[in-house]
Protein backbone atom coordinates (compact mmCIF):
# COMPACT_ATOMS: atom_id res chain seq x y z
CA UNK A 1 0.00 0.00 0.00
CA UNK A 2 1.45 3.33 -1.00
CA UNK A 3 0.84 6.19 0.75
CA UNK A 4 -1.26 9.18 0.18
CA UNK A 5 1.10 11.99 1.37
CA UNK A 6 4.23 12.31 -0.99
CA UNK A 7 6.92 12.92 1.46
CA UNK A 8 9.09 14.38 -1.88
CA UNK A 9 6.60 16.97 -2.18
CA UNK A 10 8.31 18.19 1.26
CA UNK A 11 11.58 17.71 0.44
CA UNK A 12 10.53 19.94 -3.37
CA UNK A 13 9.36 22.56 -0.88
CA UNK A 14 12.44 22.80 0.90
CA UNK A 15 14.72 22.81 -1.90
CA UNK A 16 12.58 25.66 -3.00
CA UNK A 17 12.74 27.69 0.03
CA UNK A 18 16.28 27.04 0.70
CA UNK A 19 16.95 28.73 -2.80
CA UNK A 20 14.52 31.42 -1.75
CA UNK A 21 16.17 31.93 0.86
CA UNK A 22 19.72 32.31 -0.88
CA UNK A 23 18.39 34.80 -3.29
CA UNK A 24 16.92 36.86 0.36
CA UNK A 25 20.50 36.94 1.42
CA UNK A 26 21.71 38.57 -1.88
CA UNK A 27 19.01 41.06 -1.85
CA UNK A 28 19.60 41.80 1.50
CA UNK A 29 23.42 42.50 0.73
CA UNK A 30 23.02 44.87 -2.08
CA UNK A 31 19.79 46.57 -0.31
CA UNK A 32 22.46 47.04 2.47
CA UNK A 33 25.03 49.09 0.20
CA UNK A 34 22.10 51.39 -1.02
CA UNK A 35 21.18 52.09 2.40
CA UNK A 36 24.49 53.11 2.93
CA UNK A 37 24.75 55.39 0.23
CA UNK A 38 21.19 56.95 1.04
CA UNK A 39 22.27 57.96 4.76
CA UNK A 40 25.42 59.63 2.94
CA UNK A 41 23.48 62.07 1.33
CA UNK A 42 20.86 62.40 4.11
CA UNK A 43 23.88 63.76 5.81
CA UNK A 44 24.99 66.14 3.20
CA UNK A 45 21.69 67.20 3.05
CA UNK A 46 21.13 68.20 6.49
CA UNK A 47 23.36 71.46 6.29
CA UNK A 48 20.44 73.23 4.50
CA UNK A 49 19.04 73.41 8.34
CA UNK A 50 22.11 75.51 9.52
CA UNK A 51 23.55 77.23 6.52
CA UNK A 52 21.44 78.60 3.44
CA UNK A 53 24.69 78.93 1.33
CA UNK A 54 25.90 75.54 0.75
CA UNK A 55 22.56 74.71 -0.25
CA UNK A 56 24.05 74.23 -3.85
CA UNK A 57 27.46 72.28 -2.75
CA UNK A 58 25.18 70.02 -0.91
CA UNK A 59 22.61 69.10 -3.93
CA UNK A 60 25.76 68.78 -5.99
CA UNK A 61 27.09 65.87 -3.33
CA UNK A 62 23.96 64.33 -3.04
CA UNK A 63 23.64 63.65 -6.33
CA UNK A 64 26.41 62.09 -6.86
CA UNK A 65 25.90 59.73 -4.34
CA UNK A 66 22.81 59.36 -6.32
CA UNK A 67 24.26 58.38 -8.81
CA UNK A 68 26.05 55.74 -6.64
CA UNK A 69 23.22 54.30 -5.48
CA UNK A 70 22.17 53.84 -9.50
CA UNK A 71 24.35 51.13 -10.02
CA UNK A 72 23.95 49.21 -6.98
CA UNK A 73 20.14 49.06 -8.03
CA UNK A 74 21.68 47.83 -11.35
CA UNK A 75 23.30 45.07 -9.52
CA UNK A 76 20.34 44.90 -7.39
CA UNK A 77 17.96 44.13 -10.86
CA UNK A 78 20.31 41.68 -11.86
CA UNK A 79 18.99 39.33 -8.70
CA UNK A 80 15.44 39.68 -9.22
CA UNK A 81 14.20 36.86 -11.55
CA UNK A 82 11.37 38.17 -14.08
CA UNK A 83 8.37 38.71 -13.08
CA UNK A 84 8.71 38.71 -9.33
CA UNK A 85 9.49 41.88 -8.24
CA UNK A 86 6.67 41.60 -5.66
CA UNK A 87 7.68 38.83 -4.23
CA UNK A 88 10.79 40.18 -2.56
CA UNK A 89 10.27 43.70 -3.12
CA UNK A 90 9.59 44.04 0.68
CA UNK A 91 13.68 44.22 1.39
CA UNK A 92 13.84 47.75 -0.80
CA UNK A 93 10.79 49.33 -0.48
CA UNK A 94 11.47 51.16 2.54
CA UNK A 95 15.00 52.38 1.35
CA UNK A 96 13.71 53.20 -2.26
CA UNK A 97 11.24 55.78 -0.19
CA UNK A 98 13.53 57.40 1.33
CA UNK A 99 15.32 57.65 -1.89
CA UNK A 100 12.76 59.13 -3.77
CA UNK A 101 12.64 61.62 -0.62
CA UNK A 102 16.19 62.72 -1.08
CA UNK A 103 15.93 62.97 -4.78
CA UNK A 104 12.87 65.57 -4.63
CA UNK A 105 14.38 67.20 -1.75
CA UNK A 106 17.75 67.75 -4.09
CA UNK A 107 15.22 68.44 -6.98
CA UNK A 108 13.48 71.27 -4.94
CA UNK A 109 16.34 72.92 -3.69
CA UNK A 110 17.64 73.23 -7.04
CA UNK A 111 14.75 74.17 -9.41
CA UNK A 112 11.80 74.39 -6.80
CA UNK A 113 9.53 72.30 -8.24
CA UNK A 114 8.10 69.30 -7.63
CA UNK A 115 10.19 66.15 -9.14
CA UNK A 116 8.31 63.42 -11.08
CA UNK A 117 8.15 59.50 -10.94
CA UNK A 118 9.82 59.43 -14.36
CA UNK A 119 12.55 61.45 -13.26
CA UNK A 120 13.15 59.58 -9.85
CA UNK A 121 12.97 56.57 -12.00
CA UNK A 122 15.71 57.82 -14.47
CA UNK A 123 17.94 59.41 -11.99
CA UNK A 124 18.21 55.73 -9.98
CA UNK A 125 18.35 54.07 -13.25
CA UNK A 126 15.00 52.16 -12.63
CA UNK A 127 11.85 51.89 -14.95
CA UNK A 128 8.60 53.03 -14.48
CA UNK A 129 6.50 50.11 -16.39
CA UNK A 130 6.27 47.31 -14.38
CA UNK A 131 6.47 45.37 -17.93
CA UNK A 132 9.85 46.86 -18.61
CA UNK A 133 11.90 45.54 -16.07
CA UNK A 134 12.77 46.78 -12.60
CA UNK A 135 10.67 49.40 -11.85
CA UNK A 136 9.77 52.35 -9.63
CA UNK A 137 6.42 51.45 -7.62
CA UNK A 138 3.74 54.34 -7.94
CA UNK A 139 3.49 53.91 -4.03
CA UNK A 140 6.88 53.93 -3.32
CA UNK A 141 7.49 57.48 -5.20
CA UNK A 142 4.32 59.01 -3.28
CA UNK A 143 5.50 57.66 -0.14
CA UNK A 144 8.65 59.11 -0.67
CA UNK A 145 7.25 62.74 -2.04
CA UNK A 146 4.71 62.65 1.47
CA UNK A 147 8.61 62.26 3.52
CA UNK A 148 9.87 65.42 1.85
CA UNK A 149 6.96 67.70 2.57
CA UNK A 150 8.03 66.56 6.38
CA UNK A 151 11.61 67.93 5.78
CA UNK A 152 9.82 70.90 4.13
CA UNK A 153 8.22 72.01 6.89
CA UNK A 154 11.12 71.71 9.02
CA UNK A 155 13.35 73.73 6.25
CA UNK A 156 10.91 76.41 6.74
CA UNK A 157 11.17 76.72 10.16
CA UNK A 158 15.09 77.29 9.91
CA UNK A 159 14.89 79.41 7.45
CA UNK A 160 13.49 81.80 9.16
CA UNK A 161 16.16 81.47 11.84
CA UNK A 162 18.39 81.98 9.02
CA UNK A 163 16.71 85.00 7.87
CA UNK A 164 15.24 83.87 4.77
CA UNK A 165 11.34 84.92 4.89
CA UNK A 166 11.19 84.59 0.92
CA UNK A 167 11.45 80.70 1.44
CA UNK A 168 8.63 80.12 3.17
CA UNK A 169 6.74 81.96 1.10
CA UNK A 170 7.22 80.04 -1.61
CA UNK A 171 7.86 76.62 0.36
CA UNK A 172 3.44 76.84 1.16
CA UNK A 173 2.78 77.69 -2.36
CA UNK A 174 4.20 74.17 -3.16
CA UNK A 175 3.02 72.45 -0.47
CA UNK A 176 -0.76 73.91 -1.20
CA UNK A 177 -0.04 72.08 -4.50
CA UNK A 178 1.26 69.37 -3.49
CA UNK A 179 -1.83 68.76 -0.82
CA UNK A 180 -3.92 69.17 -3.93
CA UNK A 181 -2.33 66.82 -6.07
CA UNK A 182 -2.81 64.42 -3.07
CA UNK A 183 -6.56 65.02 -2.94
CA UNK A 184 -6.44 64.24 -6.61
CA UNK A 185 -6.01 60.80 -5.14
CA UNK A 186 -8.76 58.02 -4.64
CA UNK A 187 -6.18 56.15 -1.73
CA UNK A 188 -7.28 52.96 -0.07
CA UNK A 189 -7.17 52.52 3.61
CA UNK A 190 -3.60 51.53 3.91
CA UNK A 191 0.05 52.40 4.45
CA UNK A 192 -0.01 55.73 1.83
CA UNK A 193 -3.39 56.61 3.12
CA UNK A 194 -2.10 57.11 6.85
CA UNK A 195 0.87 58.95 5.76
CA UNK A 196 -1.40 61.25 3.74
CA UNK A 197 -2.79 62.26 6.66
CA UNK A 198 -0.05 63.50 8.33
CA UNK A 199 0.18 65.80 5.35
CA UNK A 200 -2.02 67.92 6.79
CA UNK A 201 0.25 68.81 9.65
CA UNK A 202 3.19 69.78 7.69
CA UNK A 203 1.02 71.63 5.61
CA UNK A 204 -0.45 73.55 8.72
CA UNK A 205 3.16 74.46 10.25
CA UNK A 206 4.28 75.52 7.17
CA UNK A 207 1.32 78.31 6.97
CA UNK A 208 1.66 79.24 10.53
CA UNK A 209 5.24 80.15 9.46
CA UNK A 210 3.93 82.25 6.84
CA UNK A 211 1.35 83.60 8.98
CA UNK A 212 4.20 84.50 11.52
CA UNK A 213 6.54 86.27 8.94
CA UNK A 214 3.30 88.72 7.40
CA UNK A 215 1.75 89.55 10.18
CA UNK A 216 5.23 91.52 11.16
CA UNK A 217 5.74 92.27 8.13
CA UNK A 218 9.00 90.53 7.57
CA UNK A 219 11.15 90.66 4.09
CA UNK A 220 14.68 90.10 3.21
CA UNK A 221 16.29 93.25 2.63
CA UNK A 222 17.45 92.29 -0.55
CA UNK A 223 14.01 92.11 -1.58
CA UNK A 224 12.85 94.81 -3.65
CA UNK A 225 9.92 96.42 -1.85
CA UNK A 226 7.32 96.49 -4.78
CA UNK A 227 3.94 94.53 -4.47
CA UNK A 228 4.60 91.46 -3.20
CA UNK A 229 1.25 89.52 -5.08
CA UNK A 230 2.76 90.64 -8.44
CA UNK A 231 5.95 89.53 -7.50
CA UNK A 232 4.92 86.27 -6.30
CA UNK A 233 2.84 85.27 -9.54
CA UNK A 234 5.56 86.05 -11.82
CA UNK A 235 7.64 83.75 -9.34
CA UNK A 236 5.36 81.07 -9.75
CA UNK A 237 5.21 81.26 -13.36
CA UNK A 238 8.58 81.07 -13.63
CA UNK A 239 8.62 78.06 -11.99
CA UNK A 240 6.33 76.07 -13.42
CA UNK A 241 7.50 76.94 -17.11
CA UNK A 242 11.01 75.74 -15.59
CA UNK A 243 8.97 72.49 -14.44
CA UNK A 244 7.70 72.11 -17.80
CA UNK A 245 10.81 72.55 -19.72
CA UNK A 246 12.81 70.70 -17.41
CA UNK A 247 10.11 67.40 -17.66
CA UNK A 248 10.84 67.85 -21.28
CA UNK A 249 14.23 68.20 -21.91
CA UNK A 250 14.89 64.72 -19.69
CA UNK B 1 -7.14 77.84 14.20
CA UNK B 2 -8.93 75.20 12.05
CA UNK B 3 -11.36 77.98 10.83
CA UNK B 4 -8.07 79.68 9.32
CA UNK B 5 -6.94 76.08 7.70
CA UNK B 6 -10.30 76.04 5.95
CA UNK B 7 -10.67 79.67 4.73
CA UNK B 8 -6.99 78.39 3.23
CA UNK B 9 -8.35 75.32 1.97
CA UNK B 10 -11.54 76.93 0.23
CA UNK B 11 -9.56 79.23 -2.76
CA UNK B 12 -7.48 75.99 -3.20
CA UNK B 13 -9.77 73.78 -4.21
CA UNK B 14 -10.84 76.48 -6.59
CA UNK B 15 -7.40 77.07 -7.65
CA UNK B 16 -6.98 73.03 -8.42
CA UNK B 17 -9.93 73.63 -11.17
CA UNK B 18 -8.13 77.24 -13.17
CA UNK B 19 -4.81 75.68 -13.01
CA UNK B 20 -5.29 72.18 -13.76
CA UNK B 21 -4.50 72.69 -17.20
CA UNK B 22 -1.09 73.69 -16.44
CA UNK B 23 0.22 73.01 -13.63
CA UNK B 24 2.46 69.96 -13.98
CA UNK B 25 2.46 68.70 -10.52
CA UNK B 26 -1.38 68.38 -10.88
CA UNK B 27 -1.31 66.81 -14.20
CA UNK B 28 1.42 64.22 -12.97
CA UNK B 29 -0.80 63.61 -9.82
CA UNK B 30 -3.83 63.02 -12.47
CA UNK B 31 -2.07 60.43 -13.95
CA UNK B 32 -0.80 58.82 -10.61
CA UNK B 33 -4.30 58.71 -9.97
CA UNK B 34 -5.46 56.77 -12.43
CA UNK B 35 -2.59 54.00 -12.31
CA UNK B 36 -3.10 54.04 -8.42
CA UNK B 37 -6.80 53.86 -9.58
CA UNK B 38 -6.19 50.77 -11.92
CA UNK B 39 -4.31 48.75 -9.37
CA UNK B 40 -7.13 48.95 -6.34
CA UNK B 41 -9.87 47.95 -8.77
CA UNK B 42 -7.88 45.08 -10.24
CA UNK B 43 -7.15 44.23 -6.68
CA UNK B 44 -10.40 43.86 -5.76
CA UNK B 45 -11.89 42.19 -8.69
CA UNK B 46 -9.09 39.54 -7.74
CA UNK B 47 -10.08 39.68 -4.27
CA UNK B 48 -14.18 38.99 -5.57
CA UNK B 49 -13.20 36.20 -7.76
CA UNK B 50 -11.20 34.61 -4.70
CA UNK B 51 -14.17 34.60 -2.39
CA UNK B 52 -16.54 33.06 -5.29
CA UNK B 53 -13.93 30.59 -5.24
CA UNK B 54 -13.54 29.84 -1.24
CA UNK B 55 -17.23 29.64 -1.16
CA UNK B 56 -17.15 27.11 -4.06
CA UNK B 57 -14.48 25.15 -1.93
CA UNK B 58 -16.11 25.27 1.20
CA UNK B 59 -19.53 23.62 -0.55
CA UNK B 60 -17.35 20.75 -2.02
CA UNK B 61 -15.51 19.91 1.51
CA UNK B 62 -19.13 19.67 2.85
CA UNK B 63 -20.60 17.68 0.14
CA UNK B 64 -17.44 15.35 0.21
CA UNK B 65 -18.23 15.18 3.83
CA UNK B 66 -21.68 13.83 3.15
CA UNK B 67 -19.89 10.64 1.93
CA UNK B 68 -21.57 7.86 4.08
CA UNK B 69 -21.03 4.09 3.19
CA UNK B 70 -24.18 3.63 4.30
CA UNK B 71 -25.74 5.34 2.25
CA UNK B 72 -23.61 4.39 -0.61
CA UNK B 73 -23.26 7.49 -2.27
CA UNK B 74 -19.56 7.72 -2.75
CA UNK B 75 -19.51 7.46 -6.38
CA UNK B 76 -21.86 9.77 -7.56
CA UNK B 77 -20.36 12.58 -4.97
CA UNK B 78 -16.74 12.12 -5.56
CA UNK B 79 -17.88 12.46 -8.97
CA UNK B 80 -20.23 15.44 -8.90
CA UNK B 81 -17.38 16.87 -6.27
CA UNK B 82 -14.63 16.52 -9.59
CA UNK B 83 -16.39 17.91 -11.64
CA UNK B 84 -17.05 21.40 -9.42
CA UNK B 85 -13.67 21.59 -9.13
CA UNK B 86 -12.51 21.31 -12.65
CA UNK B 87 -15.20 23.89 -13.27
CA UNK B 88 -13.31 25.98 -10.76
CA UNK B 89 -10.55 25.66 -12.69
CA UNK B 90 -11.68 26.29 -15.52
CA UNK B 91 -13.75 29.30 -15.11
CA UNK B 92 -13.01 31.12 -11.93
CA UNK B 93 -9.18 30.79 -12.11
CA UNK B 94 -9.21 31.11 -15.20
CA UNK B 95 -10.65 35.02 -14.57
CA UNK B 96 -8.30 35.48 -12.04
CA UNK B 97 -5.56 34.62 -14.81
CA UNK B 98 -6.60 36.62 -17.14
CA UNK B 99 -6.76 39.76 -14.13
CA UNK B 100 -2.98 39.22 -13.97
CA UNK B 101 -2.30 38.19 -17.66
CA UNK B 102 1.54 39.44 -18.35
CA UNK B 103 1.58 40.80 -14.43
CA UNK B 104 3.49 39.61 -11.80
CA UNK B 105 1.90 37.30 -9.84
CA UNK B 106 3.11 37.96 -6.25
CA UNK B 107 1.77 41.55 -6.73
CA UNK B 108 -1.64 40.38 -6.53
CA UNK B 109 -0.91 37.21 -3.60
CA UNK B 110 -2.93 38.99 -0.61
CA UNK B 111 -6.10 39.14 -2.90
CA UNK B 112 -6.08 35.94 -4.48
CA UNK B 113 -4.82 33.17 -1.83
CA UNK B 114 -7.37 32.84 0.16
CA UNK B 115 -9.53 31.55 -2.62
CA UNK B 116 -6.29 29.09 -3.77
CA UNK B 117 -5.68 27.59 -0.32
CA UNK B 118 -9.04 26.77 -0.14
CA UNK B 119 -9.48 25.62 -2.98
CA UNK B 120 -5.94 23.71 -2.66
CA UNK B 121 -7.65 21.83 0.21
CA UNK B 122 -10.51 20.57 -1.25
CA UNK B 123 -9.37 19.28 -4.50
CA UNK B 124 -6.48 17.16 -2.00
CA UNK B 125 -9.79 16.21 0.06
CA UNK B 126 -11.48 15.25 -2.92
CA UNK B 127 -8.56 13.41 -4.01
CA UNK B 128 -7.87 11.81 -0.43
CA UNK B 129 -11.26 10.44 -0.81
CA UNK B 130 -10.44 9.02 -3.83
CA UNK B 131 -7.98 7.25 -2.45
CA UNK B 132 -9.21 5.80 0.01
CA UNK B 133 -12.06 4.37 -2.18
CA UNK B 134 -9.35 3.00 -4.62
CA UNK B 135 -7.62 1.18 -1.56
CA UNK B 136 -10.69 -0.95 -0.21
CA UNK B 137 -10.97 -2.13 -3.95
CA UNK B 138 -7.43 -2.50 -4.85
CA UNK B 139 -4.46 -2.89 -2.89
CA UNK B 140 -2.04 -1.71 -5.25
CA UNK B 141 -2.60 1.73 -6.50
CA UNK B 142 -0.14 4.49 -6.55
CA UNK B 143 -2.44 7.27 -6.04
CA UNK B 144 -1.24 9.90 -3.94
CA UNK B 145 -1.93 13.57 -3.59
CA UNK B 146 -0.99 15.97 -6.44
CA UNK B 147 1.99 18.32 -5.72
CA UNK B 148 1.80 21.93 -6.88
CA UNK B 149 3.44 21.32 -10.27
CA UNK B 150 0.36 18.91 -11.32
CA UNK B 151 -1.81 21.42 -9.97
CA UNK B 152 -0.56 24.08 -12.44
CA UNK B 153 -0.29 21.94 -15.35
CA UNK B 154 -3.85 22.00 -14.40
CA UNK B 155 -4.25 25.40 -14.77
CA UNK B 156 -3.24 26.31 -18.35
CA UNK B 157 -5.41 28.01 -20.44
CA UNK B 158 -5.08 28.69 -24.13
CA UNK B 159 -7.50 31.93 -25.03
CA UNK B 160 -8.45 33.10 -28.05
CA UNK B 161 -8.30 36.58 -28.67
CA UNK B 162 -9.73 38.57 -31.28
CA UNK B 163 -7.70 41.05 -32.29
CA UNK B 164 -9.30 44.74 -33.56
CA UNK B 165 -7.19 45.93 -36.09
CA UNK B 166 -6.55 42.13 -37.86
CA UNK B 167 -10.49 41.87 -37.15
CA UNK B 168 -10.45 38.76 -39.35
CA UNK B 169 -7.44 36.68 -37.45
CA UNK B 170 -7.77 35.16 -33.94
CA UNK B 171 -4.84 34.89 -32.15
CA UNK B 172 -4.41 32.54 -29.30
CA UNK B 173 -2.32 33.30 -26.49
CA UNK B 174 -2.11 31.30 -23.40
CA UNK B 175 -2.72 32.06 -19.99
CA UNK B 176 -1.68 29.90 -16.71
CA UNK B 177 -2.56 30.64 -13.24
CA UNK B 178 1.04 30.56 -10.68
CA UNK B 179 0.44 28.53 -7.85
CA UNK B 180 2.82 29.51 -5.26
CA UNK B 181 4.42 26.66 -3.54
CA UNK B 182 3.95 28.06 -0.53
CA UNK B 183 0.38 29.05 -0.68
CA UNK B 184 0.15 24.83 -1.64
CA UNK B 185 1.76 23.78 1.00
CA UNK B 186 -0.82 26.20 3.40
CA UNK B 187 -3.14 25.32 1.76
CA UNK B 188 -2.46 21.22 2.47
CA UNK B 189 -1.61 21.80 6.12
CA UNK B 190 -5.52 22.97 6.12
CA UNK B 191 -6.37 19.47 4.95
CA UNK B 192 -5.27 17.87 7.94
CA UNK B 193 -8.37 19.75 9.40
CA UNK B 194 -10.86 17.76 7.39
CA UNK B 195 -9.14 14.87 7.38
CA UNK B 196 -9.77 15.10 11.40
CA UNK B 197 -13.32 15.77 10.76
CA UNK B 198 -13.53 12.82 8.78
CA UNK B 199 -12.04 10.71 11.08
CA UNK B 200 -14.42 11.59 14.27
CA UNK B 201 -17.39 10.99 11.61
CA UNK B 202 -16.36 7.97 10.55
CA UNK B 203 -16.67 6.96 14.46
CA UNK B 204 -20.02 7.91 13.99
CA UNK B 205 -20.47 5.80 11.41
CA UNK B 206 -19.10 2.92 12.66
CA UNK B 207 -16.26 2.99 10.25
CA UNK B 208 -13.51 2.10 12.43
CA UNK B 209 -10.87 1.18 9.60
CA UNK B 210 -11.13 4.47 7.88
CA UNK B 211 -10.29 5.82 11.44
CA UNK B 212 -7.05 4.23 10.98
CA UNK B 213 -6.34 5.27 8.11
CA UNK B 214 -6.99 8.69 8.28
CA UNK B 215 -4.59 9.16 11.59
CA UNK B 216 -1.69 7.21 9.81
CA UNK B 217 -2.44 9.22 6.80
CA UNK B 218 -2.44 12.19 9.21
CA UNK B 219 0.54 10.98 10.94
CA UNK B 220 2.77 11.15 7.37
CA UNK B 221 1.60 14.64 6.94
CA UNK B 222 2.23 15.60 10.19
CA UNK B 223 5.96 13.99 9.41
CA UNK B 224 6.27 16.24 6.56
CA UNK B 225 5.71 19.01 8.05
CA UNK B 226 7.89 19.18 10.56
CA UNK B 227 10.24 18.30 8.52
CA UNK B 228 10.10 21.21 6.80
CA UNK B 229 12.71 24.57 7.97
CA UNK B 230 10.81 27.56 7.21
CA UNK B 231 12.60 31.15 8.37
CA UNK B 232 10.06 33.60 9.11
CA UNK B 233 6.26 32.10 8.11
CA UNK B 234 4.25 32.57 11.15
CA UNK B 235 1.21 31.90 9.15
CA UNK B 236 2.86 28.24 8.80
CA UNK B 237 3.83 27.25 12.46
CA UNK B 238 0.64 28.46 13.56
CA UNK B 239 -1.04 25.90 10.83
CA UNK B 240 1.73 22.95 12.02
CA UNK B 241 0.40 23.66 15.61
CA UNK B 242 -3.51 23.33 14.70
CA UNK B 243 -2.27 20.21 12.36
CA UNK B 244 -0.97 18.52 15.23
CA UNK B 245 -3.87 19.50 17.45
CA UNK B 246 -5.84 17.25 14.50
CA UNK B 247 -3.22 14.83 14.38
CA UNK B 248 -3.29 13.93 18.68
CA UNK B 249 -7.42 14.09 17.99
CA UNK B 250 -7.06 11.31 15.83
CA UNK B 251 -5.16 9.38 17.51
CA UNK B 252 -7.08 9.50 20.50
CA UNK B 253 -10.13 7.98 18.17
CA UNK B 254 -7.50 5.30 16.97
CA UNK B 255 -6.70 4.54 20.71
CA UNK B 256 -10.38 4.73 22.09
CA UNK B 257 -11.39 2.26 19.09
CA UNK B 258 -8.41 -0.34 19.87
CA UNK B 259 -9.23 -0.25 23.55
CA UNK B 260 -12.76 -0.28 23.51
CA UNK B 261 -14.09 -1.52 20.29
CA UNK B 262 -15.76 1.37 17.53
CA UNK B 263 -18.97 0.94 19.13
CA UNK B 264 -18.04 2.57 22.94
CA UNK B 265 -15.64 4.87 21.23
CA UNK B 266 -18.12 6.68 19.83
CA UNK B 267 -19.53 7.64 23.41
CA UNK B 268 -16.49 8.23 24.82
CA UNK B 269 -15.41 10.89 22.47
CA UNK B 270 -18.80 12.65 22.95
CA UNK B 271 -16.96 15.05 25.29
CA UNK B 272 -14.68 16.52 22.82
CA UNK B 273 -17.32 17.07 20.29
CA UNK B 274 -17.98 20.92 20.70
CA UNK B 275 -13.90 21.43 20.36
CA UNK B 276 -14.02 19.54 16.99
CA UNK B 277 -16.88 22.35 16.04
CA UNK B 278 -15.10 25.11 16.69
CA UNK B 279 -11.55 24.13 14.97
CA UNK B 280 -12.32 23.47 11.53
CA UNK B 281 -9.68 23.81 9.94
CA UNK B 282 -11.07 26.59 7.37
CA UNK B 283 -8.66 29.64 7.33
Amino acid sequence: MSNFVNLSIFENYQKYIDNEQEIREKIRLMVRKIEQNTKEAAIQLQIIHCDLSKIDNACEKARKTIAACSENYQSLSELIPIGQYYRYSDHWTYITQRLVFIIAMVVYLEAGFLVTRETVAEMLGLKTNQADGFHLDIEDYLMGILQMASELSRFATNSVTLGDYDRPLHISRFMANLNAGYRLLNLKNDGLRKRFDALKYDVKKIEEVVYDISIRGLKNITNEATDETSNKETEENYSSTNAVGTVENI
Amino acid sequence: MSGRSNARKQPKVKEKVIIDENNPMLRAFRAYSMELDAKHDRYERIVKLSRDITIEAKRIIFLLHSIDIRKGNKEKVLEEAQQRLEKVIKVNFKAVAQEMHNLDPYQYRGAYAPGLQEFIEAYSFMEYMRYADDNSTSLDNEASMSDWQQLQGKMQYIEAETNDEISAEMKEHKLSFHVEPSEYILGISDLSGELMRRCINSLGSGETDTCLLICKVLQHLYKGYIGLSIPRCRELSRKIHTMRQSVLKAEDVCYNVKVRGGEAAKWGLESEKPNVDIDEGFF
